[in-house]
């Protein structure tokens, strides 16, 4: 039962790198964000907004066709970087990495604006009085205060990655050892009649991980409750 | 020294202050809403004037026809705000030391604000921890440690109970004994101010309505009237004389050896010594006035002076009597009338040794 092949161990690593690749891309970017849409009221703030949280609520096959039209090499952008750079993205393991970070962002900025918003802005007043420039001010008061909120929407963000799948195969393709991650493996195990132990040995793969990394969200939130 | 000359709008009312403040406490006094703490925010880059100048020890902070605005962390203000503010993720310590700077030249060391403001057991302490009067006194020492050029308080004692009030006072006079700068302290209780300064701002809908010595101050029948009779005190710097352990009397002079005052310091379980400055307070409604000295009587301090003048308030009579510094007294209308007070009257002002509070 426990025997896994090598196109199975390799699937599990590819999904762990993909999720980790893209929550480490995200989370910078999502502190940016979160702050911004946290603190400040700028004009188009709604329309940004809007498009952040678009991959959340549009169907993930969507999110990945539209990857497919821009990033394609016969796509808005895809084209330019195809033609002046030779750089190839769709059905890659970039792909699958794009496409996790398009899917997971919305999840880990919710969450840090959330966890933003609650840190009072007296405090950052506080610190900026104190002779701390803005980013210091950033790295001293609000991340560390909104820690909780930021790692529980990391790991939100990667428990996500783990699950993608309709963005994944459309942007990204079924390929085997490149962009065939956990879900896609599944999902090409149960059309082959027979496979059932192979599929259900993945799939309790999938259950253990999901599970082990809201655990260590809980464990975050908890240990960062008590301080 | 600090330099303010600024028009900042406001939604019912205009904020227009041209004043100087120099190094010592000043007492901003006014009622909520009139604009104490807009000033305070202008200052302190929290707030932009719509026009005007902010010049601290020479140094223009903000200026709206040259375009200066020195922003908030290059200011070098210790402003510590009603709730202290202190960063819950770090100790006391760390909060002290936030924003020091090891190269700069401090007016005080480390050691010398812990010291000074009795906090050296709770440095390892997380601000959740300590009570309201102590992360008070943290906050207070995190501005001071972050050696600032001007130190600004906003109603430090609204978040504390009337007890830890008079706790933070004898601080605050001891940080004003050691530090050379301008302390701005807001309060909406005359009395509070009064137990730390004589120089005062008053504000009301955002204009300078007087600033001076409280007893100039009160001699305008105006500003007096502002002030509120209720929140009127005598508050006096003296030196200690003779501290009896067994009465537990301490006797206390003035400049003039001759203006003696006894006072019961068992409530302050500090033991005085010969020649310490001490802070003293009398309600001038706890101050009764002889035309003779009286003898056969308990109450201990009877001063001789002469009546300066005379306020009118209701039903009550402010007097003002010089017994060597002015002394407020606060007496019925139907007594001034009775014992003929009059301006130019020689009277005995007699109270107590329990009526006075001692801070320090």
């Amino acid at each position: 039962m426990l025997n896994f092949n090598h196109s199975e161990l390799i699937a599990i690593w590819l999904s762990v790198k993909v999720a980790l690749l893209s929550s480490l891309i995200s989370l910078p970017v999502a502190l940016v964000f979160g702050y911004g849409l946290a603190r400040y009221k700028f004009f188009g703030k709604s329309v940004i907004e809007s498009i952040i949280n678009l991959p959340l609520v549009m169907p993930p096959v969507t999110t990945g066709y539209l990857l497919l039209v821009i990033l394609g090499t016969k796509g808005y952008i895809g084209a330019t970087l195809y033609q002046w750079f030779g750089i190839k993205l769709a059905f890659t393991f970039s792909a699958a990495v794009i496409a996790s970070v398009f899917v997971s962002f919305p999840l880990i900025v919710r969450s840090v604006r959330t966890a933003m918003e609650m840190v009072d802005p007296g405090l950052e007043e506080a610190s900026r009085i104190l002779g701390a420039g803005k980013l210091r001010t950033f790295f001293r008061i609000t991340v560390p205060l909104a820690m909780p909120g930021i790692l529980s929407g990391t790991v939100l963000g990667f428990a996500r990655s783990l699950g993608e799948f309709g963005a994944t195969i459309t942007f990204a393709g079924n390929i085997e050892g490149e962009t065939q991650t956990l879900p896609l493996a599944i999902f090409s195990y149960m059309q082959i009649p027979g496979h059932e132990i192979p599929t259900f040995r993945l799939v309790m793969v999938s259950v253990l991980i999901s599970f082990m990394a809201m655990g260590l969200s809980e464990m975050f939130v908890r240990r960062m409750r008590r301080v | 020294m600090l330099r303010v000359n600024i028009k900042l709008k406001r939604d019912n009312f205009d904020l227009v202050i041209n004043e100087q403040f120099d190094s010592g406490i000043t007492g901003i006094f006014g009622a909520s809403g009139s604009g104490k703490t807009s000033l305070m925010h202008s200052v302190a880059g929290l707030a932009t004037p719509n026009k005007g100048t902010i010049v601290i020890n020479n140094q223009t902070v903000f200026d709206s026809v040259a375009k200066i605005n020195l922003p908030i962390h290059k200011r070098k203000i210790g402003y510590v705000l009603q709730e202290g503010r202190l960063f819950p993720h770090m100790t006391v310590q760390e909060n002290l030391l936030y924003g020091f700077k090891k190269n700069i030249k401090q007016q005080l060391t480390f050691n010398e604000v812990v010291e000074l403001l009795n906090i050296k057991h709770l440095l390892n302490s997380k601000p959740k921890k300590i009570s309201g009067g102590e992360r008070q006194r943290t906050a207070i020492g995190r501005a001071l440690l972050s050696s600032p050029k001007l130190l600004l308080l906003d109603e430090p004692f609204s978040a504390l109970d009337s007890n830890l009030r008079d706790q933070i006072l004898p601080f605050l006079i001891k940080i004003h004994n050691s530090v050379r700068i301008p302390i701005l302290i807001v309060s909406h209780d005359l009395s509070d101010l009064l137990k730390l300064t004589n120089r005062l701002i008053l504000i009301e809908q955002g204009k300078c309505i007087g600033h001076g010595n409280y007893h100039s101050l009160l001699a305008s029948k105006d500003i007096s009237n502002k002030l509120g009779a209720d929140s009127l005190l005598n508050a006096f710097t003296m030196k200690v004389m003779k501290s009896n352990g067994e009465t537990g009397l301490t006797v206390f002079s003035h400049k003039n050896e001759e203006q003696k005052i006894k006072v019961l310091c068992e409530q302050s379980n500090v033991k005085y010594s010969r020649n310490d400055y001490v802070k003293i307070f009398i309600r001038p409604d706890d101050i009764a006035l002889s035309n003779i000295k009286l003898e056969n009587i308990t109450i201990q301090n009877q001063l001789e002076g002469v009546i300066t003048n005379i306020l009118e308030h209701g039903y009550s009579r402010i007097c003002i009597v010089d017994v060597g510094f002015p002394l407020i007294v606060k007496i019925t209308a139907e007594s001034a009338k009775r014992l003929e007070i009059r301006k130019g009257n020689m009277v005995w002002c007699l109270f107590k040794s329990v009526a006075i509070d001692v801070a320090g």
